[in-house]
């Protein structure tokens, strides 16, 4: 019998669960064979983890502490489609002559640093996980996406998008994709969907914020704002503050965001209109977080985080789900009486999503 | 042969389609060895793709597959591009 020995270490530590249901379905044995036995594996490295945190206290010694320090590789696909590519800068390298490269490595480091100096976690799975991104993927490719393990950012074809990398709020976009994925998981398609995409526009702002040191009053609240080539007419992909009027262009059409539930659209294209309904979750961040004021990280972004890793939001959440969640971790964390709950409470209002 | 695709998705969000009319072109049989690999790998009903990834739509001649980036064929990577740049 054949076996496939060489796969399974890779499925074992990297591939995530949900990579591993699709290839366990595989048509290909070659595929499947190790996914579902490393499914099963883990099934029961999760059970065992429960039962050892229910220990914690009375087990010694403890887990070596993760690093307060990231651990980032940047690789180039050399305009290839082949993932991750050539090695082109590890952990504490000089910068060298791509600009390209040296932005995603920064752009790794201010997402690590904030999600550990705000909410005190330690990378995308809150346990160290190494940073990997790609750059230089494919030709022309007007695109940067998460695949489960790392980030991918294409050039742009100069015509309508630059490089991918340009925007600092897009690597932390991308990069918040992987904390989604390690805690709620939300499903990406629908209602769930787009609450997961807005999880990556604002916590890809708020990256964006901390590292520019702005108030939720002097941030300019836009999405990819630097990605935008020069000929086309509009401000970035999109705006938290106003959505659906970050561009109006000839080639790239109108911004078709809604920022409340009377402009909801239904559809099937875009995995259900994740990208379009965002607009509405993201709006609601922005009007709790002004409301609040100050940096937007320490109370709204707070609350936003304690939601998304908190273990109540399921999988299949829609809106209404996700904002009952924040009005009550806004008064765990601020307590009963104050301006936080009702700020939050009074956002989701004037976005239509009801709680009920 | 008329070959449609339609990418949706991506970070941006922004769609894009394009068709492009074989008959009467002088490279109709590239298009079609093409077309007929991309089609065959494809998928009846669209894949879950990966965050911001790239989701497609292939129609041949009434026959439509679905798939997505970064679980491309080669023949699938090679005629989406080639139609998004050549076509209408
Ligand atoms: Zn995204």
């Amino acid at each position: 019998m054949t076996t496939h020995g060489g796969l399974e270490p890779v499925f074992c530590t990297v591939v995530p669960p949900h990579v591993l249901d699709r290839l366990a379905r595989s048509d290909d044995p070659a595929l499947s064979g190790p996914a579902r036995r490393t499914l099963v594996r883990d099934s029961e490295l999760r059970s065992r983890r429960r039962v050892t945190s229910e220990f914690r206290l009375a087990a010694a010694p403890a887990a070596k502490a993760p690093s307060d320090q990231p651990l980032r590789t940047v690789y180039d696909a050399g305009h290839g489609t082949d993932l991750p590519g050539t090695k082109v800068r590890g952990e504490g390298e000089d910068p060298g002559q791509d600009a390209t490269v040296n932005r995603a490595y920064a752009g790794l480091g201010a997402t690590f640093e904030h999600f550990l100096k705000a909410y005190g976690r330690h990378s995308i799975d809150g346990d160290g996980l190494p940073l990997d991104a790609t750059v230089h993927y494919d030709q022309d490719y007007n695109n940067a996406f998460w695949n489960g393990e790392q980030m991918v950012f294409g050039d742009g074809d100069g015509e309508i998008f630059v490089d991918f990398t340009s925007s600092i709020d897009v690597i932390g976009h991308e990069l918040t994709h992987g904390v989604t994925q390690y805690t709620a998981n939300l499903t990406y398609y629908g209602q769930p969907g787009a609450l997961n995409e807005s999880m990556s526009d604002v916590f890809g702002a708020l990256i964006k914020q901390y590292t520019l040191s702005q108030t939720a009053a002097e941030a300019d609240w836009l999405i990819g704002a630097e990605l935008l080539a020069p000929s086309v007419t509009g401000q970035a992909l999109r705006s938290m503050k106003a959505p659906g009027t970050a561009y109006d262009d000839d080639v790239l059409g109108k911004d078709p965001q809604p920022a409340t539930m009377d402009d909801y659209v239904r559809t099937g294209r875009d995995n259900g209109g994740v990208h379009i309904n965002s607009g509405i979750p993201n709006h609601a961040f922005y009007l709790a977080a002004t409301a609040l004021g100050g940096f937007a990280w320490e109370k709204a972004g707070q609350i936003w985080y304690d939601v998304l890793t908190g273990g109540e939001l399921t999988e299949k959440a829609f809106f209404t789900d996700f904002a009952k969640l924040t009005v009550k971790a806004a008064r765990e964390r601020f307590g009963d009486g104050g301006e936080e709950f009702q700020a939050v409470e009074k956002a989701w209002e004037r976005v239509g999503v009801r709680i009920l | 042969m008329r070959i449609h695709v339609r990418r949706t998705g991506g970070f941006a969000g922004i769609e894009r389609a394009a068709e492009v009319d074989t008959s009467g072109r002088p490279d109709a049989h590239e298009w079609h060895a093409l077309a007929e690999k991309a089609v065959a790998a494809g998928r009846g009903t669209p894949p879950v793709g990966v965050p911001d990834g790239f989701s497609y739509r292939l129609t041949v001649d009434g026959t439509t597959v679905y798939c997505s980036d970064p679980r491309l064929t080669e023949e699938q990577r090679k005629l989406i591009s080639k139609v998004l740049r050549e076509g209408a």
